[in-house]
């Protein structure tokens, strides 16, 4: 035990003084931060610029609260028409009986328009219109826009973080096996404990750039406002994102350290590795193609299927609501999985590691004693 | 005691041959504490694979290696320090940093590996790198950090391949003396080396291995004896003939007769060369290690 923890200890400190792990969580804090105030810029509320002449102004701001209206009064139709034509006012109300225009009106506009007139105009005559209650039935679409937005920031952070600690397991496996210091390690530690310490230590790091994310994001969405739109049930999706990274890390980082220890070279590394590069990239697709409907057969069939679902579940609880009998039957799937790829990954890295030079068949590792 | 017996290794062979090559046909032979074990060979005549059985980086197809009487075991080798024939050592990290690491994973704690780390780094005259990342240090230097890892935990057995490849002749004698020392104070030392000088000045005995075997084994004085010695007389302003019926061969430059004999009487040939002239040299050559191992492995 002792041996692990000093291994994994040595990963997280020599790791953590290099400039490029600096470097990028700097970035990364700052990309997440952005991006939590990005909806501020692109998603305001609608604005309008209107006109009258000789005219009432209607009362839009009560029928759509979430827009502003800027009036502006013209002394007649003439420097009401330069106006639209200007582009300054989208559209002038002239004589209380049309509306001016360049163009097309907005359509929501246009609506808006017609129907407040139309109230007016009853109102006015003395009629009163009940307006029409509205009820959702189904499932609460409130939040959709904001938990698809996490959704989509939530798979491409797991799959940056997943991709790179697991690239780097691989490189530190060959960078050992490659130099040789592996045959002086191992008079000193057993295999185990080498590959267990390194893939914790580099699963702590990865932690580590999560956890910023995290914290600059969830901070950042706060100082932006956009927080506001955040679901219920945010701490639930932050712990589950915690809980599926250390799954889905564990299982692909092991996989990575059985077959970069085939090699010798680290020229040779994204040659050993690429099968599972490629299912690392199968399950960001299909956690990507989840985001648009987590809800969908699909999406739900593979959230139960490692290390599918090692993304894919973690998108499905942040774009939509799961019940949490699906989240336990996945995570135990998973966990077993996990269990049955650290056995199979620490018996091919023993066997494997210490035989330098030419590439090692994994066949031939599986078949010797 | 480290016994090495009957170690046999066959590697598997590629398809040119298919029997694969015989790395060790029954090697052995066994390290007193204390004493300073020489393992002289050709290339490729089986020391690393030797040593890498010892340290568990290889299986022996069979044979056995035991220690203190029993077969030596993982918890053991934990306690020996080793230095393979192709060095490694994390490149970026600290040769300070290094040495200690190595020193906590053999079981020291942090102040002890610290201790020994500064230690060695004095002996080795590395005090000033000790903050330099290994690979901004020259080769000698680097090789200087590996053999410090290699002895940080106070081991219990040292086994060195070619320790003293590449190093000045400074850091030799810094070597030297540091694996005097630890075995004066018990430690059985392995270690292979092409440098047959320097294995004849250091060690107690040595162990001379051709394809797979040990040809000749004991100490330097033993494989001395065992070799044919040879006489070599000088007599100056002797007369022709002085030697007729003395065994061996003489020849004259001047008024220079050296004779040359590997038998005879040796006290008969002096009483003749004084009573001929004026006797300058009288002694017996001792063949060098060099000429033992030729001999050996001819």
């Amino acid at each position: 035990m002792n041996g692990l923890m000093l291994v994994a200890r040595r990963e997280i400190s020599t790791q953590i003084r290099t400039k490029a792990f600096l470097i990028s969580l700097a970035i990364t804090a700052v990309l997440v931060g952005a991006l939590a105030f990005a909806p501020k810029f692109f998603d305001g509320p609608d604005e309008y610029t209107l006109g009258t002449v000789n005219s009432q102004q209607l009362p839009l701001e009560a029928a759509a609260p979430d827009a502003k209206f800027e009036w502006r009064s013209f002394p007649d139709e003439q420097a009401a028409t330069k106006a639209v034509l200007d582009g300054d006012v989208e559209a002038v109300l002239v004589d209380g009986t049309k509306v001016i225009t360049d163009g097309e009106i907005d359509s929501q506009l246009g609506v808006l328009m017609q129907s407040i007139h139309r109230e007016t105009k009853l109102g006015a005559a003395g009629v009163r219109v009940e307006p029409l209650q509205m009820e959702s039935v189904g499932a609460d679409t409130r939040y959709e826009a904001a938990r698809t937005g996490i959704a989509v920031v939530l798979v491409l952070v797991l799959f940056m973080l997943i991709i790179g600690q697991v690239m780097m397991v691989a490189m530190g496996v060959v960078e050992e096996k490659g130099s040789r210091i592996v045959e002086i390690l191992l008079s000193a530690v057993r295999p185990w404990q080498l590959l267990g310490g390194k893939i914790i230590g580099l699963g702590v790091l990865g932690l580590i750039n999560l956890a910023t994310i995290l914290v600059v994001g969830l901070g950042a969405s706060f100082a932006s406002g956009f927080a506001a739109d955040f679901p219920p049930g945010m701490v639930g999706i932050v712990a589950g994102v915690l809980l599926w990274f250390i799954l889905g890390y564990a299982f692909f980082a092991t996989l990575a350290a059985a077959l970069s220890s085939l090699v010798s070279r680290q020229e040779e590394v994204g040659n050993v590795m690429s099968p599972l590069t490629m299912l690392i990239m199968a399950s960001y697709f299909v956690a990507f193609y989840a985001t648009n409907d987590p809800t969908g057969t699909v999406a739900t069939i593979v959230s139960f299927i490692p290390p599918f679902s090692s993304m894919v579940m973690p998108v499905r609880m942040a774009a939509t609501e799961v019940p949490m009998w699906q989240v336990g039957i996945s995570v135990g799937l998973m966990a077993l999985a996990v269990a049955g790829t650290l056995a199979f990954g620490a018996k091919v890295y023993e066997r494997a590691v210490l035989r330098t030079g030419a590439r090692v068949k994994l066949g031939e590792v599986l078949r010797a004693r | 005691m480290l016994e090495i017996s009957e170690l046999r290794k066959r590697f598997a062979g590629g398809p040119d041959s298919p029997e694969g090559k015989l790395a060790l046909d029954g090697i052995s032979f066994a390290v007193r504490p204390g004493e300073m074990f020489g393992f002289v060979g050709a290339n490729g005549a089986g020391k690393t694979t030797t040593m890498r059985i010892v340290m568990g980086v290889l299986k022996a197809d069979s044979g056995s290696v035991s220690w203190q009487g029993r077969p030596l075991t993982y918890t053991d080798r934990q306690k020996f320090g080793y230095m393979p024939e192709e060095r490694g050592l994390y490149q970026k990290m600290r040769a300070g940093e290094q040495i200690e690491y190595f020193g906590r994973l053999h079981g020291l704690s942090q102040s002890a590996a610290k201790q020994a780390a500064d230690d060695l780094l004095q002996r080795l005259g590395l005090t000033e790198r000790r903050n330099s990342s290994v690979e901004s240090l020259s080769l000698g230097n680097q090789q200087r950090v590996q053999l410090a890892v290699a002895l940080v935990h106070e081991p219990e057995v040292l086994i060195l391949d070619e320790p003293f490849s590449g190093l000045d002749p400074i850091a030799v004698d810094a070597l030297a003396t540091v694996l005097q020392e630890r075995c004066r104070g018990g430690v059985p030392v392995i270690f292979s080396s092409h440098q047959l000088e320097l294995v004849e000045r250091l060690c107690d005995s040595v162990g001379i291995v051709s394809a797979g075997r040990m040809v000749a084994s004991g100490t330097v004085e033993d494989l001395r004896a065992a070799e044919s010695r040879t006489l070599r007389v000088v007599v100056r302003e002797a007369l022709p003939g002085w030697a007729d019926g003395l065994p061996g061969e003489v020849s004259v430059t001047g008024d220079r007769h050296v004779l040359l004999t590997t038998h005879g009487d040796d006290q008969e040939i002096l009483r003749r060369a004084v009573k001929a002239g004026r006797v300058e040299h009288f002694g017996v050559q001792q063949p060098s290690l060099t000429e033992i191992f030729k001999e050996a492995v001819a």
